[in-house]
């Protein structure tokens, strides 16, 4: 896939507000993401992550402001919006009595793709779950269910990329699965932006860091320019790559 | 209906119908409930033929009522343990294809059952439903597929409430009241024979409100969905 042409940014939000019952979970919320770029969302829990991005993958409206993604305004246009962004949420949205490859099946022709299914298996296979294909979905680790969500977002051709907390249940080897493919959408011409609550993973390869606090973006900027205050004190996992700089650069 | 409206309707009738064959839980509760039902009612009413006649396409009609409550309330259960309906949500396209599916996910499963409970219902009840087969048939693919119309939108319509158990049949079955009338009379006739010839009244009334309900249901059923 080629760079996608454009020069609309990605992500532009003018004081979006999101009230959740009687919580703001966001507030005034500015924000403008470039095409093709990675940014990494990060906050405590209750910060506000996973209502952006689910405002933006057009399951939430905004209580207040106006917004638009990809070009197509948020109020207007879910149904396009949709068809060009992909969410890994942290709920999954497998069915466990299906197996990995009924799982994709589904997925893709949910998206609107008639695929075969030997593209089904190829998606397994790049996220190193081909040889449990034929496993029930209930059957699979915390991990192997991340993994099989992340190919999910493989059966379809997305233009934003949200993920929440992809890192999650992870083991190394899945942590840079995940920096490899943030890498190679960002190559293609992709845009990812990626909510974590978790120092140091993603966030130094990232083009942006947006930090959240209280339903508020307090900073959006270089990884380079974060403060010591902006990140979880917790410390990353031992053996854990730094980022995904090295793929994106690969 | 577009190819991708077909599709993804397609798609959820596909892993519903998957998902139930892989569990079996619905249907096997369904089809014991049902049966349970029609003896519960066969055995209080006696054996008396004349009687099970007149009543029998009324208790047909309960026994298909009240087993399909146990389906609409499981409809969208595979949704929530999978997280949610934003699962289906969050794709492109028709929002009225997870109605759809569900609609027809519901109807199949139901038309499975009538299968195994219509002869049951022949024995426990004294029933001759084969002398007008056909017409019989056609009254109950009707009256199901009305069933199946309402209950998977105020199946819908309730999944989020906590009292959901309570408030679909509450609110469902006063809707559901010209469906049951139309196709409770039109089986009771079917099966007496039609001496007078007043079953046509009752199909056409039954067709009036499966079209009337499927045209609402699918045309407002996106702002139920949506947030």
């Amino acid at each position: 896939m080629s760079r996608i042409p454009g020069g609309e940014p990605a992500v532009r939000l003018e004081g979006i507000a999101k009230r959740l019952g009687w919580t703001w979970a966001l507030r005034e919320l500015d924000l403008e993401i470039e095409r093709g770029s990675s940014v990494v969302l990060v906050g405590p829990n209750g910060a506000g992550k996973t209502t952006l991005l689910r405002l933006l993958a057009t399951l939430l409206k905004p209580s207040a402001g106006a917004g638009e993604v990809m070009g197509i305004p948020l109020q207007r246009g879910a149904d396009d919006i949709r068809g060009r962004v992909g969410l890994l949420s942290a709920r999954g949205y497998l069915y466990g009595d299906l197996t990995a490859v009924e799982n994709l099946q589904f997925a893709a022709w949910m998206g609107g793709t008639r695929t075969d299914g030997r593209s089904v298996r190829s998606a397994l296979s790049r996220v190193g779950l081909d040889h449990v294909a034929d496993r029930r979905a209930r059957e699979f680790s915390s991990g192997m269910q991340k993994r099989l969500a992340f190919a999910a977002l493989l059966t379809r051709p997305l233009e934003l990329v949200l993920l929440d907390e992809p890192y999650a249940s992870l083991d190394t080897d899945g942590i840079r699965m995940v920096d490899e493919f943030v890498g190679e959408w960002k190559r293609d011409g992709r845009t990812v932006l990626l909510a974590t609550h978790r120092r140091g993973q993603a966030v130094s390869g990232a083009d942006r860091v947006a930090v959240l606090q209280s339903g508020r973006l307090r900073r959006f900027c270089l990884p380079s320019e974060l403060e010591p205050g902006d990140l979880d004190p917790e410390e990353p996992e031992p053996g854990r790559p730094e980022s995904h700089a090295e793929a994106a650069r690969g | 209906m577009n190819g991708s409206l077909a599709l993804r309707t397609w798609a959820i009738l596909w892993k519903d119908m998957l998902v139930e064959l892989r569990t079996k839980q619905s249907f096997s509760a369904m089809v014991f409930f049902a049966a349970l039902v029609l003896f519960l009612f066969g055995f209080a009413i006696g054996p008396d033929p004349a009687t099970l006649s007149r009543l029998g396409g009324g208790l047909l009609w309960i026994a298909i009522a009240f087993t399909g409550m146990l389906s609409l309330g499981r409809t969208f259960q595979s949704e929530e343990v999978a997280g949610g309906l934003d699962g289906l949500r969050m794709y492109p396209g028709e929002i009225r294809a997870i109605y759809l599916g569900k609609l027809l996910a519901n109807f199949v499963l139901l038309i499975l059952l009538e299968i195994v409970l219509v002869p049951v219902a022949a024995v426990l009840l004294q029933l001759e439903p084969w002398g007008r087969f056909p017409l019989f048939v056609g009254i109950t693919l009707l009256g199901t597929f009305g069933f199946s119309v309402i209950g998977t939108f105020y199946a819908s319509l309730t999944q989020h409430l906590r009292a959901r158990e309570l408030m679909l049949p509450l609110l469902l079955f006063p809707a559901l009241v010209p469906v049951f009338l139309g196709a409770v009379n039109a089986t009771t006739l079917a099966l007496a024979g039609d001496p007078l010839d007043r079953i046509g009244g009752w199909v056409r009334l039954l067709i009036s409100f499966d079209v009337i309900f499927f045209v609402v249901c699918v045309w407002i059923y996106p702002l139920v969905l949506e947030e």
